[in-house]
């Protein structure tokens, strides 16, 4: 059984149909692409799965049925999802962003520990540490933003378009940096991501959305070899 | 000059009132970016509770305790089953929506006491001390001790605490926090319930004075409402400087400007929110935010 | 129903048959009953100025009482010092609208809470005022006037004769307000209350059509005065306190924002509930009043000018019939669906 199981699963902005029956599961420790033009229903997918629109279908985590709960109990069931538009508090620190990100802990000693780790992994963020979220470079944003899911401890974190709004050098620091995230800790991944190339230093198996459906999927290799998906998403 | 700093220091308390009440308008308004008129009467309504406490023999400070957790929980459930519904939507339907809690709450507090203003105990023995000639009553002295110390208290709250943490995060932006698995839900309830013990708190703290009555607040509301704006709506020290700065201008001006007088210097603290909204659309020590389109 | 009402001779013999009631009601009423019905009509007024800057514009309006007060205060002074009537009534439109552009000057600057706490100042600061100018107000007493007296040979009571001037008056206002919002400005205040970025890429300035509806309300207000005194004769810093002004929005929500008819049952709703209440317990009108407006905006948000359509929309069930079928008739077909499928995409950039 998958850690993370969309079954058939549909969504809608009112009268606008999103999603169209997708399936997909993911399972401990890995990492899944989820490519696709605007409006393939990329967002809307993480959106569903952390409980921030309604959905119909299924969608099940360890076993345990998560569609209709709300985001925080979501989250706190261990499910972390950095939003597009990274959704850093702005008017908090950099270190109460990452105490935010812990908030459902208890291990102090720990959670200290993983401060200093973030910092390691991210060194800008060292530097600003006591500065406000909203003071920090597009960059820095996400790169907080991807380390405050990380305070939480989940099993799986949600990212949306990490690289959105970046300067390419940036962007690939940013994903550097959350491959290292992925291998040294083993948390599973969704990767939503239009820079397919991105996609792929972090995940080893993808899926192609189009019009809220999914058109391909398959190991990050046989996907790579494909035209339609170099052409469309590789620049070439 | 004696004279002059007896009003100062009578303005000084006058301002700390409204100053309670200021901060229970910037604390709904950082949690849930609503204005909430009905602040006021929800004040005036815990200090009935604690009035009908008093009538029944309880001694003072335990009705106020009493009337602090009735305020919590009827603030938490207002936000709750009433404003809930409205919030991230229009904020005009919004301030329609406090505008009615605050007519229908009056009416309650009305319905069960009455519009009559009945005396009320006051917190402070009803003694003047004499500090180099100047005549200074416990009262004020000890209005300001506590507000003063309501604010040390709310700065340890949300510099120190991981509520006030959570409710800072909250209130910056409700949809990352609850993505961190905060519960927002419970957290604005928190907010809503703290913001009316502050209510409750300026109602016991005016009843003396004023008298208690349904209307009672209406007019330090106002003030209220204006210091929290002169003061910038997310600055919980802005607006108690900015409630202050109002009790004590408002005070000199109606003992000093003939024109003035008592009944028009509710006029003097619009007169500077309008200059300083004119000038400084985000308040004197507000952030400047850009609108979203 | 609603394919009768759309056709114009059946809204031609509607009109006439209202038309009818209203001039015949005066006749066969007691002169209690004139007198509710011509306070409707002066608070109706009243209720279309704060509508056209609340409703349609979408400025949070806390002042309007006392623009009524000060066309009432104008309006009893002209009669004290026997002034033409139609003076009269020129300068409780002029004077009140002059005031109203002034405040809106620097407070159209503001947006929504601001906007509300500075014109929740007018009421609060006009009532000492008042009472600081008893020459010209009578103070806290009040100032008491006695005119428009039936003229003999009419036949008509004073009241039945009062009654159709403010009922006059307020039908030509009323005819003024709906072609003021269904027209060109109309349009653009409705594009300012929606999205002010959008109006200002359209070259409609969100800041002048602002001003523009708070003047327009305020004349509305001044002249709700001059009829406030033909009708009460008497006005008191009562008329324009802080809670004529809260009840005065209370009614314009409960009847409808942005609704000519809406209008007019807010104002009905207005006059009549402290009559219902009264006759229980004057204590209850605060109650019921608070009550009703949460009331409306939990289960009727369009007021209840909108109930007809809502019962309608339940007995079809659910949600699926009524707003589609609306949507269709205001728009071209063409409209409907191209928005639709440009939406999904556009929803899913959305930052919330």
């Amino acid at each position: 059984m998958s850690l993370l199981e969309l079954e058939d699963v549909s969504a809608s902005y009112g009268y606008a149909p999103v999603l169209h029956g997708i399936s997909f599961g993911l399972e401990a420790n890995r990492a899944e692409g989820i490519l696709g033009a605007n409006g393939a229903g990329k967002t809307t997918t993480l959106r569903a799965i952390s409980g921030m629109v309604p959905a119909t279908g299924r969608i099940r985590f360890d076993g345990v049925d998560i569609l209709g709960k709300s985001p925080d109990r979501i989250a706190r069931m261990g499910i972390a999802h950095v939003p597009e538009g990274r959704g850093t508090l702005g008017g908090l620190s950099v270190r109460d962003n990452l105490r935010i990100g812990a908030y459902q802990r208890k291990d102090r000693k720990q959670i200290d520990e993983h401060i200093e780790f973030c910092l390691d992994l991210f060194p800008n963020l060292r530097e600003r540490i006591s500065s406000n979220a909203s003071a920090l470079s597009g960059g820095e944003q996400q790169m907080l933003a991807v380390a405050r899911a990380f305070m939480a401890q989940p099993r799986v974190i949600l990212l949306d378009e990490a690289s959105l709004g970046l300067a390419p050098s940036t962007a690939q620091r940013v994903y550097d940096a959350i491959r290292r995230l992925q291998t040294e800790t083993g948390v599973a991944m969704v990767v939503v991501e239009q820079n397919a190339s991105l996609a792929f230093s972090v995940v080893d198996h993808a899926l192609v959305l189009e019009t809220g459906r999914v058109s391909i999927e398959g190991p990050k290799e046989s996907l790579m070899g494909m035209d339609e998906v170099r052409r469309a998403y590789l620049g070439g | 000059m004696a004279y002059t700093i007896q009003l100062i220091v009578e303005g000084f308390a006058t301002g700390s009132i409204y100053g309670a009440l200021a901060l229970a308008i910037v604390l709904v308004n950082r949690s849930t970016g609503l204005i909430n008129f009905a602040q006021g009467s929800m004040g005036v309504l815990a200090t009935f509770v604690a009035f009908g406490l008093v009538q029944l023999g309880a001694p003072l400070l335990l009705a106020m305790l009493v009337a602090f957790v009735f305020a919590f929980v009827f603030g938490a459930g207002v936000e709750r089953f009433v404003v809930r519904r409205f919030e991230g939507g229009d904020p005009d339907t919004a301030v329609v929506v406090t505008i009615g809690l605050f007519v229908l709450i009056a009416g309650i507090a009305a319905l069960i006491w009455g519009y009559e203003p009945r005396q009320f105990p006051s917190l402070f023995p009803p003694q003047s001390i004499e500090i180099l000639g100047v005549f200074i009553s416990l009262r004020s002295v000890g209005t300001i001790v506590v507000l003063v110390a309501v604010m040390a208290l709310l700065q340890v709250l949300f510099r120190f605490t991981k509520l006030g943490l959570a409710m800072r995060a909250v209130a910056d932006n409700p949809q990352s926090a609850s993505l961190s698995g905060l519960p927002v839900s419970r957290l604005l309830m928190v907010g809503w319930g703290l913001a009316a013990v502050l209510g409750a708190l300026a109602g016991i703290l005016v009843a003396p004075q004023l008298f208690i009555s349904p209307t009672m607040l209406d007019f330090a509301l106002v003030y209220a409402l204006a210091a929290a704006i002169l003061g910038g709506l997310d600055s919980p020290l802005g607006a108690v400087v900015a409630a202050w700065f109002i009790g004590i201008v408002e005070n000199l001006a109606g003992a000093y400007i003939d024109f003035i007088g008592d009944d028009l210097k509710i006029a003097v603290p619009f007169i500077f929110m309008l200059v300083i909204l004119i000038a400084r659309p985000q308040g004197l020590f507000g952030r400047k935010v850009t609108v979203r389109i | 129903m609603k394919n009768l009402l759309a056709r114009p001779i059946v809204r031609l013999l509607l009109a006439v048959v209202i038309a009818v009631v209203i001039i015949v009601a005066p006749i066969s009423s007691s002169s209690f009953i004139n007198y509710q019905l011509s306070l409707i009509a002066v608070f109706a007024v009243a209720l279309l100025g704060l509508n056209i800057v609340m409703g349609y514009t979408g400025q949070v309006s806390l002042g309007q009482s006392a623009f009524l007060g000060l066309g009432a205060y104008i309006a009893a002074y002209g009669v004290r010092q026997e002034w033409p009537v139609v003076v009269i009534f020129l300068l409780c439109c002029i004077i009140p609208a002059a005031v109203g552009l002034l405040v809106a000057l620097a407070a159209a600057r503001l947006r929504g809470l601001a906007l509300a706490m500075v014109t929740i100042a007018l009421p609060i600061i006009g009532v000492p005022l008042a009472k600081r100018f008893p020459d010209f107000t009578g103070g806290s007493v009040g100032s008491t006037v006695s005119w428009l007296e039936a003229p003999e040979g009419s036949g008509l009571a004073d009241d039945q004769f009062r009654y159709y001037l403010v009922v006059a008056i307020a039908v030509v206002l009323f005819i003024l307000g709906r072609n003021l919002v269904r027209g060109r400005i109309g349009r653009a205040f409705a594009i300012v209350k929606s999205n002010e970025a959008v109006a200002l890429s359209m070259g409609i300035s969100p800041y002048r059509y602002k001003v523009l509806a708070f003047t327009i309300a305020s004349l509305f207000g001044g002249a709700s005065g001059f009829l406030y005194i033909a009708v009460v004769q008497y006005t008191s810093p009562e008329t324009l306190s802080f809670a004529t002004s809260i009840n005065l929005v209370a009614a314009m929500v409960i009847g409808g924002s942005a609704s000519i008819l809406g209008t007019v049952l807010g104002a009905i709703y207005f006059v009549m509930l402290p009559v219902v209440a009264g006759q229980i317990d004057s204590s209850r009108t605060a109650l019921i009043s608070g009550a009703a407006l949460l009331l409306v905006l939990f289960l009727l948000p369009g007021g209840l000018v909108s109930l007809p359509r809502r019962i309608a929309q339940l007995v079809r069930g659910g949600r699926g019939g009524s707003p589609r079928s609306r949507a269709a008739a205001d728009r071209p077909p063409t409209g409907d669906t191209a928005p639709r499928t440009t939406a999904a995409p556009e929803a899913e950039k959305q930052p919330r």
